[in-house]
């Protein structure tokens, strides 16, 4: 043990209400779920500034459940991403399936879990951006004059506009719900690595239903780590209102206008960012024309038929 | 903090930090010299090892978490009859780790073998954590599958 150094307090509690009662007693403690991100900080250890308590929410029982419905799916927060993508696997959109597995291999995705991957300060993983395109909602759970109470919110807003995380005081996500509805086009493209390179680093998920010359329901989340993620109407509507396939001049506009709305969020991209962002919107827009043009030619075939 | 756990089959009672990650400890408190690195959790690989029979990357475990647990580094692994298997696999194959991630590697593998994963995807993706590039993904998927072949041949032998 290192001379002057404390040894932090760790609560386990073992049910919610448990937990009520610690964080009344202890205001400032340090949530812990799976670790990855807090161990990962170069001020990790040895530090005078680490918080003395530290409340471990892997014994809560009710943070482990998962279920299901017809429509939807329902994960308690501290289910591991490993688990999530085992359990998960044949009723969960293909492009999570994807996101999970990009993190990384089972050693790594089985010490993450998913309320640990939505609250971290930097966005070590593109799941938040990739669950906001299934309109993906979180039960949070916050203090309130002495007494916990519990409501759903949108992902979506539960970070501000810039993609940074805008939770209430001691408050903790509990469940979070994914909605089971499939697109016919989901891809998910990550350049550079979320761990090692995050100054270069950016992911786009993108999911839509093509149709003929038209990308319907187009939605779209850009992820930056330690910047945030970005998913809105605007840039949905950007693609929506193409008309595939694009040519040269067509394709770039898009990709300009992609750029300026990114850049008018997140000032201080990097170069390189931008570069990575230009070409896989580059690459998302030369798949759709594919797309588009299967299609077309598919019809008139049909047709002539 | 004491805390009681089991390392390399010995029963240890520690007294330490509660969230002074495992990788320390072996280095520091069990003067384990098999780790090869401590990288603060970017996940380099080189120091894994297996916690209750699992692969896990002892710089992102807390001390707290290793109560009641069995841990098994490089050192105490490489004296079962499973850690043969796999240098045996080396030796068919022809193909060896080189000496910084020899460790990470096989314990990685072992897992692997343990869980039955022996899948092209699955072991690439294992693999892919790792940050050593001194075999292909392709030899990888050679020793591990040689590796599979030799342990099911001893178990067959066995039953």
């Amino acid at each position: 043990m290192l001379e002057g150094l404390r040894s932090p307090n760790i609560h386990t509690p073992v049910n919610l209400s448990e937990f009520s009662s610690i964080i009344q007693h202890y205001p400032t403690s340090t949530y812990w779920a799976g670790g990855t991100y807090i161990m990962s900080r170069s001020d990790y250890y040895p530090s005078n500034t680490t918080n003395d308590e530290i409340i471990f929410l892997g014994s809560i029982e009710e943070l482990h459940r998962f279920q299901r419905n017809d429509r939807i799916a329902e994960f308690g927060s501290m289910v591991s991403l490993y688990d999530l993508i085992y359990t998960g696997r044949s009723i969960l959109p293909k492009i999570l399936i994807e996101n999970i597995q990009d993190i990384g291999g089972n050693i790594v995705t089985a010490r993450m879990t998913l309320g640990g991957s939505l609250c971290t300060r930097e966005f070590r993983s593109s799941l938040c951006g990739t669950l906001s395109l299934f309109d993906a909602s979180c039960e949070v759970k916050y203090m309130k004059k002495k007494r916990m109470h519990s409501k759903w919110f949108p992902m979506i807003s539960i970070y501000d506009k810039s993609g940074k995380l805008n939770l209430p005081d001691k408050a903790l996500i509990s469940r979070i719900r994914v909605n089971l509805m499939e697109r016919n086009y989901q891809r998910f493209i990550r350049k550079g690595d979320f761990f090692l390179d995050q100054e270069n680093s950016v992911s786009i998920a993108i999911t839509g239903n093509p149709e003929q010359d038209n990308f319907n329901d187009a939605r779209i989340a850009i992820t930056y780590p330690n910047k945030g993620f970005i998913s809105n109407h605007d840039l949905d509507n950007i693609f929506s209102s193409a008309r595939f396939p694009l040519d040269q001049d067509e394709s770039k506009s898009i990709e300009d206008a992609i750029l300026s709305a990114v850049s008018a969020i997140f000032p201080s991209l990097s170069k390189l960012q931008k570069t990575r962002t230009r070409g896989i919107i580059k690459e998302i827009i030369s798949d759709l024309n594919i797309n588009a043009l299967t299609t077309a030619s598919f019809d008139e075939a049909k047709t002539n038929i | 903090m004491k805390i009681d756990c089991t390392i390399d089959g010995k029963a240890l009672s520690l007294s330490i930090n509660s969230n002074k990650p495992l990788s320390l400890i072996l280095e520091e408190d069990i003067q384990n010299s098999s780790l090869n690195s401590h990288c603060n959790g970017q996940m380099c690989g080189f120091c894994t090892v297996l916690m209750n029979g699992k692969a896990v990357l002892s710089c992102l475990i807390p001390a707290f978490e290793i109560r009641g647990k069995s841990i098994i580094t490089f050192e105490g692994y490489a004296k079962t009859k499973n850690a043969k298997d796999i240098e045996k696999a080396y030796d068919l194959t022809h193909l060896k780790p080189c000496p910084s991630c020899y460790n990470s590697r096989t314990l990685i593998i072992e897992s692997l073998l343990s869980n039955n994963l022996t899948a092209k995807e699955d072991i690439i993706r294992e693999m892919e954590m790792l940050k050593c590039h001194c075999l292909e993904f392709n030899d990888m998927v050679r020793i591990v599958q040689a590796a599979s072949e030799i342990r099911r041949k001893r178990h067959a032998r066995r039953a």
